[in-house]
């Protein structure tokens, strides 16, 4: 299957990371912040001081007990915080010297084509990584009880300064291979595997690969998603991330669960950026040792668009694998809108001003503007590559119409898809946020 | 000019809750973000904005107009100057022009500015750039003879009418400027339409606009009969370039359409409006161009290419009909849209003597059922995906 998509934009920001994968030496701390998983009641398992191993669960899910969390690191329990309403945050541990992992069953490369959806939930439950998998709509963990329609996989990252994940998956081939082979155990659909002309990873068995060509969004699973085959009503599909298919890969090939992962620095406000082997929760301040400029900037924990800011005390998130740095000082230039197109500063995909180039642009964190009503100007249609009326749909998301948001086709929807719209929009209107409201009142009255 | 930065966030604390002049915040507000680009970060969302803004938008809009502006000066002086048996010279004639238009400019600003401002401060809301593109519009659609208060009480009628009531920009329903002039061409018609009113010239000079001349005599082929005028040179090229009678920024065709590139490369304005209402019109003139040959009408004979060229037909469907708030919302719409004023457009020039301008009543009409036309096009994607739902 052949897919080109033409709406959207590439945004070009500067720093970009390097082509070559460098290790990641000093690791010291590491975190898992339960606030990240969507909808999830946390109830501890470890306290401050315990030794854990690589695999252990640090907590469960109440509403799903099932549902466990391994911890990314072995050692001790340096911190556990809590937040408002005693909501846990945040599980910190110090990673020692020699690191144990819990081990479990593993299987051949030609077993795992013999397991059945029994065997693979099992192992993934048992080994409490249900959380690498997560669940369409409402992008949240997966519910092992479920089975999906289908399963997504996208191996294009196409937002900014993202992990070229042609060149991690290229080393792991046979580790990818196997997490794809079990994933098409547990659905009775596809697993279909979203890759760029020309890939290596179009040759990967028993899932069924789709070409996909155009700017961003065109790498969003929830995108390609729309295209292959899209959600109606009570659909439920599983998406799994591609470097997490590497690790349910290992899992089932070496019983061990592997927390590293090839994570992008960049951004503006980075001295040298490049891609790094590292591991899940990493924190930033070791992540980013020497890497900074000195003048004030903002860290992100995910990419530009649709990442979280983390602060220098702040841990990479479960699901990024992109941290990225922008200057966070804002000169106010004197009658700034009459001025017209200038290469370094001044970046429009609306051609409001000259045109912009191949040349990379140094963004900071202004947002250009304040905020205004509406002025539907098609900003936000020509970077949804999407059969949805954004306008209409985010009228109804704000007039809380249920049945009307159904209609317009909000069980397709993520806010991710729609960050390049609130980047574009005239009005500094954040419709990616009004999107994931819509999607909070659909969970919890829609069905 | 970084001390008037400094004097502008001294004298802030005054404005801001709790000060002097708290009361004229939104004052304060849009001088320090018209003088200084926003200190404004992101908080959520994309950390990264794009550079273009509202007050970017309605700039540029004003720069699309600034061409129609500078002809429009020349065109006036040059009108009065024929009128009175006088050949100036070119400056002479931009001087007389300009001594006409910079007092309803100025009119139409403070009016504009007045209410906008009270607006904001009483109903505690920023001062929004779009009143710069309705004020910049009304003086262009205004004959030169056109009396100044009535040019401030028709903006007034624009802006509170056409725009506040509704909530300000993003929630008007009509195009505040063409409100605006609706209000002058129904309140005192006499100063807005016939023939005294296009031209500065002597007491009781009169000069028909184009469009005046098929629709005064019957049973007639158009051409002919603008062909047959000597008071002006109403020949095709001639009104394509626009030294002929009219409002002063509608009537020559070749800087409109300079302003209306400037607008679609900028992706300011819609193609498929401009497109639409351009199809809408030549189809249409074409049947009347048809059923001319069973009518006395001489209006149903104007060739298409020559409705094109006459009134404010080009000015009406680049700068108003292209409004983005009142206009259709989504691009299938907005070709229906752009089509349906096309259409409207000769429907009224033609069949109703009394309009022999069509154009403004047929935007007006349209953006009457822009969300009709959106509601229609929503419910056909509706549609589509319940019958998907229902599989």
């Amino acid at each position: 299957m052949n897919i080109t998509i033409k709406k959207g934009h590439d945004i070009q920001i500067a720093g970009v990371p390097s082509g070559e994968i460098s290790k990641h030496s000093n690791l010291s701390s590491i975190a898992l912040l339960p606030t990240e998983f969507r909808g999830v009641k946390p109830k501890l398992l470890v306290k401050e001081g315990d030794r854990v191993q690589i695999g252990v669960p640090l907590f469960f899910d109440k509403t799903n007990p099932e549902v466990k969390w391994a911890s990314p690191g072995g050692g001790v329990i340096n911190e556990i915080q809590f937040g408002p309403r005693r909501v846990l945050e945040k599980i910190g541990i110090d990673i020692d010297g020699q690191e144990e992992s819990k081990s479990a069953t593993k299987y051949s490369e030609s077993d795992l084509d013999l397991l059945r959806r029994e065997n693979v939930m099992e192992t993934i439950l048992s080994s409490h990584l249900m959380h690498l998998i997560r669940q369409r709509p409402f992008n949240k963990v997966a519910d092992p009880k479920e089975k999906p329609r289908d399963i997504f996989i996208s191996a294009i990252n196409s937002a900014p300064l993202t992990v070229d994940l042609e060149l991690v998956l290229k080393g792991s081939l046979k580790q990818f291979q196997a997490g794809i082979t079990v994933l098409s155990k547990v659905t009775e659909g596809n697993v279909y595997l979203g890759v760029r002309p020309n890939s290596v990873l179009q040759e990967i068995n028993n899932a069924v690969s789709v070409t996909i060509k155009g700017p961003h969004p065109s790498g969003n699973v929830g995108i390609q998603t729309h295209h292959i085959a899209p959600l109606n009503p009570g659909d439920v599909i599983w998406t799994v991330s591609a470097q997490d298919v590497v690790t349910l890969g290992k899992l089932f090939l070496t019983g061990r669960y592997d927390p590293s992962k090839v994570v992008t620095i960049g951004g503006p406000g980075v001295k040298n950026p490049m891609h790094v082997r590292t591991r899940t929760g990493v924190s930033m301040r070791s992540l980013l040792h020497e890497q900074l400029i000195d003048d004030p900037i903002r860290i992100i924990s995910g990419d530009v668009l649709t990442g979280k800011e983390a602060h220098q005390t702040g841990y990479l998130g479960f699901y990024d694998s992109t941290v990225s740095v922008l200057p966070d000082t804002i000169t106010r230039e004197f009658i700034n809108m009459l001025k017209p197109g200038n290469k370094k500063t001044r970046y429009s995909l609306s051609s409001a001003f000259m045109k912009i180039g191949n040349a990379l642009f140094n963004f900071n964190t202004s947002q250009n503007g304040s905020h205004r009503a509406m002025v539907p100007i098609s900003a936000w249609e020509k970077v949804l590559p999407m059969d949805i009326y954004p306008n209409a749909l985010f009228r109804a998301i704000l007039s809380n119409d249920i049945e009307e948001m159904e209609q317009l086709g909000i069980w397709e929807c993520d806010d991710e898809d729609f960050a390049l719209c609130s980047f574009a929009c005239p009005s500094k209107i954040d419709v990616g946020s009004v999107i994931r409201m819509g999607l909070d009142l659909m969970e919890i009255d829609g069905q | 000019v970084n001390w008037l930065l400094k004097l502008l966030l001294k004298v802030r604390p005054n404005f801001e809750e709790g000060g002097r002049f708290r009361y004229f915040w939104a004052i304060y507000e849009a001088t320090e973000t018209i003088l200084f680009s926003t200190d404004e970060r992101t908080k959520s969302g994309p950390h990264i904005r794009d550079h273009l803004d509202i007050k970017r938008v309605m700039i540029l809009v004003v720069v699309a107009l600034l061409p129609c502006y500078v002809f429009g000066m020349f065109n006036v002086g040059y009108q009065a100057a024929l009128a009175n048996g006088e050949s100036r010279l070119w400056w002479e004639n931009a001087f007389t022009g300009f001594k006409i238009i910079l007092p309803i400019i100025i009119i139409t600003f403070i009016s504009g500015a007045f209410w906008e401002i009270l607006f904001a401060v009483v109903r505690k809301h920023e001062i929004s750039e779009g009143f710069l593109v309705t004020c910049a519009l009304i003086p262009l659609i205004m004959p030169p003879t056109i009396p100044l208060w009535q040019v401030s009480v028709a903006t007034t009628f624009g802006i509170v009418i056409g725009k506040e009531i509704f909530g300000g920009v993003g929630m008007n329903i009509f195009n505040p400027a063409l409100v605006a002039r609706a209000f002058i061409f129904f309140a005192y018609p006499g100063d807005i339409s016939g023939d005294k009113v296009w031209i500065l010239g002597p007491d009781g000079y009169s000069g028909a606009t184009a469009l005046a001349v098929p629709a005064a005599t019957q049973n007639e082929q158009a051409i002919p009969l603008l062909n047959s005028v000597t008071q002006f040179d109403f020949s095709w090229i001639n009104m394509f370039l626009g030294w002929i009678p009219g409002s002063v920024g509608e009537t020559s065709k070749l800087m409109i359409i300079i302003g209306a590139i400037f607008l679609i490369i900028t992706g300011i304005a819609s193609w498929r409006v401009m497109v639409g209402a351009v199809i809408g019109l030549i189809s249409t003139s074409f049947l009347t161009n048809i059923l001319a040959l069973y009518s006395t009408n001489s209006m149903l004979t104007i060739p298409p290419h020559y409705h094109l060229v006459m009134g404010s037909f080009a000015f009406g469907i680049t700068f108003m009909a292209t409004e983005p708030v009142t206009g259709a919302h989504t691009d299938t719409g907005r070709w229906i849209y752009g089509i349906c004023i096309g259409v409207l457009t000769v429907i009224i020039r033609a069949i109703n003597p009394a309009y022999p301008e069509g154009v403004m009543l047929a935007i007006l009409l349209m953006n009457a059922f822009a969300s009709l036309i959106d509601y229609f096009v929503v419910r056909s994607n509706i549609r589509n995906r319940m019958k998907r739902y229902a599989k």
